[in-house]
């Protein structure tokens, strides 16, 4: 995107990119995702009744929304960013829908992390916190895992320093 | 009914002239158990559940005088009470709850699957003793108690006596706030009541509400004129529904009556089910105002409220609204929200309203939008049909958000969320220049770093610390 986007967010704050891994993690699983759709218009072009060029017409949509989100996937996760500042943490992500976050380490009361067997496989790793808030929803997909570790026990030692009642 | 009710009591007992007798039962380690009485509460609050089984499965030939039907009817009518009162009475044998030596709240249940519950109360959200309308043919009561911070921790007393209730409930409170357990119970004096007859005209001129029962009476005229029954469906749904919302709450908020006591607000309502409710102060995570179109000439609001663990999804996933009051006056309203929220003033605040490109991502409600601060709180309003106008004090903030969509993007707009614990109230400044919006957002949360170090609300009636307010 992602100078002029970030370039919003950046200011005065250092931010951390996630892994480039995840894109490709993203585009497999997309991958996954589309040998149903590949099955579905083979099979509209195998079943005699649907006319040959409702078939056509799908095999190209079905190539053009590929390749968007195969690009939007990119985009994606080069938007993903986390700063860890002196009492809380900001997260930001988002193309189409921005978002950015800031979540005191106090208020955190959990924090998540988490990968799938592709993830895994490859080595990317989620982070999530939780607050109070059902609404906070800050989420930092992308890390090797070893940062991923290392984020959560300073995010789980500094929420411990700090934390507030309710 | 209104206002014949002796201030300490939670409802009118439909009074059967049971007199059950009092005093705590308890068991073998004297931990205290919930009235031997109840299974049988259980058993005939079944009942209804029997007649519905047999009417779904069985209308047919029950009017046809079917002999076997008519078996089987009774034996589900018997079958269905007894199995549900048996097994009450199996969970009400391992059911004991006590205060243990740390001063949490300790309950043991469970048949199968033994539950150890302990309850913080320090975190305590909130006590309910609402008495269910089975109960209330007994002279029972439920109590519900709620802490912070932990999912699926409420945790309900079936059943007590209304004496026995209402002084755990005190007690609970008490050990809360920390005071001595032993504190008498908390006098209080009523605020506001709302009539019946203010809740209904209320209830029917919501905006959404008079709306739809609008476009009822036209389908109806107009099904009417053109001498059809076509339109009769369709105002089926457009009148029934709003219909059936209004009935509900209706009955849900029936004889509101708020009170102050030492303990906090205590919120009182219901027809069939007859709920108490106290508000600890501090406790509230945010308040809205809301001014539907047809109330303001009245001067009405309602004021609905977050307060974390209360108003949560419960199991069946409906989330309820919570509530300060249905219906009041501005007076009335800023009075009640003065005891919770102490020290607010919307009206000297500076607002800072949306730019005016703001109208071309929100047609109707742009010129409303706005937000403002002071030194303990965040405002938003939005709305212009129905007015909202959301408050969060610093020091409850959980976290801070800015978001730009796809159509706030190239209008170069943002909005900023003030993230709260679950319930009706979300505080958003919508659609604000999207430059001001990512200083608001750093602002806010440092402005809630500060007041977080300052509150002292937590253990609020303890004689060591003092409310900041």
């Amino acid at each position: 995107m992602s100078d002029r986007t970030r370039a919003a967010f950046t200011t005065t704050d250092a931010w951390t990119l996630v892994s480039p891994r995840l894109i490709v993690a993203r585009r497999i699983t997309l991958s996954l995702a589309y040998v149903l759709v590949a099955a579905g218009v083979v099979a509209l072009f195998l079943i005699p009744a649907v006319p040959r060029w409702v078939a056509i017409g799908a095999a190209v949509v079905a190539v053009v929304v590929f390749g968007w989100l195969w690009w939007l996937i990119g985009r994606r996760v080069r938007s993903f960013g986390y700063c860890e500042r002196g009492d809380d943490l900001l997260v930001t992500s988002g193309i189409m829908f921005r978002r950015m976050v800031i979540v005191p380490y106090g208020r955190m009361q959990l924090v998540d992390v988490k990968a799938g067997p592709i993830d895994r496989w490859l080595g990317v790793t989620t982070v999530q916190l939780h607050t109070a808030a059902a609404t906070t929803d800050a989420k930092i997909p992308g890390l090797v895992p070893a940062d991923a570790a290392d984020l959560r026990d300073r995010l789980a030692q500094r929420g411990e320093q700090r934390t507030a009642g309710l | 009914m209104a206002g014949q009710q002796p201030p300490s009591n939670v409802g009118d007992d439909l009074g059967l002239g049971f007199a059950l007798p009092g005093g705590v039962p308890t068991d073998a380690q004297g931990r205290r158990k919930v009235h031997p009485i109840s299974p049988v509460v259980h058993a005939v609050t079944a009942i209804p559940i029997g007649i519905i089984i047999v009417i779904a499965f069985g209308s047919g030939g029950l009017f046809a005088g079917d002999a076997r039907v008519l078996a089987m009817a009774a034996v589900a009518l018997v079958l269905v009470p007894f199995v549900v009162g048996a097994a009450a009475y199996l969970s009400w044998r391992k059911l004991s709850y006590w205060f243990d030596a740390d001063g949490d709240f300790r309950v043991d249940s469970g048949v199968i699957t033994r539950k150890e519950r302990r309850l913080q109360l320090s975190r305590l959200q909130s006590v309910d003793v609402a008495q269910p309308l089975f109960a209330r043919l007994f002279s029972l009561a439920e109590v519900s108690v709620e802490v912070a911070g932990q999912q699926g921790s409420k945790v309900s007393l079936r059943f007590l006596t209304l004496d026995e209730a209402r002084s755990l409930r005190n007690e609970i409170l008490a050990r809360s706030a920390g005071l001595r357990h032993d504190t008498a119970e908390a006098p209080e004096t009523p605020i506001a009541t709302v009539a019946p007859r203010d809740l209904a005209v209320s209830l029917l001129m919501r905006s959404v509400t008079f709306f739809l029962l609008l476009v009822t009476v036209v389908i109806l005229v107009v099904t009417v004129m053109a001498s059809g029954w076509g339109g009769l469906g369709l105002a089926l749904v457009t009148g029934g529904v709003p219909i059936l919302i209004v009935v509900t709450e209706f009955i849900t908020f029936f004889n509101f009556t708020v009170s102050q006591s030492p303990d906090g607000l205590r919120l009182r309502f219901g027809l069939a089910k007859t709920q108490s409710r106290t508000v600890p102060p501090g406790r509230v995570q945010a308040i809205e105002f809301v001014e539907p179109l047809l109330w303001r000439k009245r001067g009405w609001m309602r004021v609905r409220v977050n307060i974390a663990g209360m108003g949560a999804a419960d199991s069946s996933g409906n989330r309820e609204e919570t509530l300060l009051i249905p219906v009041a006056t501005r007076e009335v309203a800023h009075g009640i929200v003065e005891r919770v929220l102490p020290g607010l003033d919307l009206a000297g605040m500076e607002w800072h309203p949306a730019p005016d490109r703001a109208r071309r991502r929100s047609v109707i409600q742009w010129q409303r939008l706005a937000y403002a601060w002071d030194d303990s709180v965040f405002v938003a309003r939005r709305g212009r049909v129905t007015r909202h106008v959301m408050v969060i004090p610093h020091a409850r903030a959980q976290s801070v958000r800015f978001t730009q969509g796809p159509w706030e993007r190239p209008l170069g707009l943002g909005s900023v969320h003030v993230d709260t614990t679950p319930g009706p109230v979300k505080v958003s400044a919508l659609h604000l220049d999207a430059g001001v919006a990512q200083e608001l957002v750093r602002a806010e949360s440092d402005r809630a770093e500060r007041a977080r170090a300052q509150d002292r609300s937590i253990r609020w009636a303890a004689p060591d610390t003092t409310n900041e307010a």
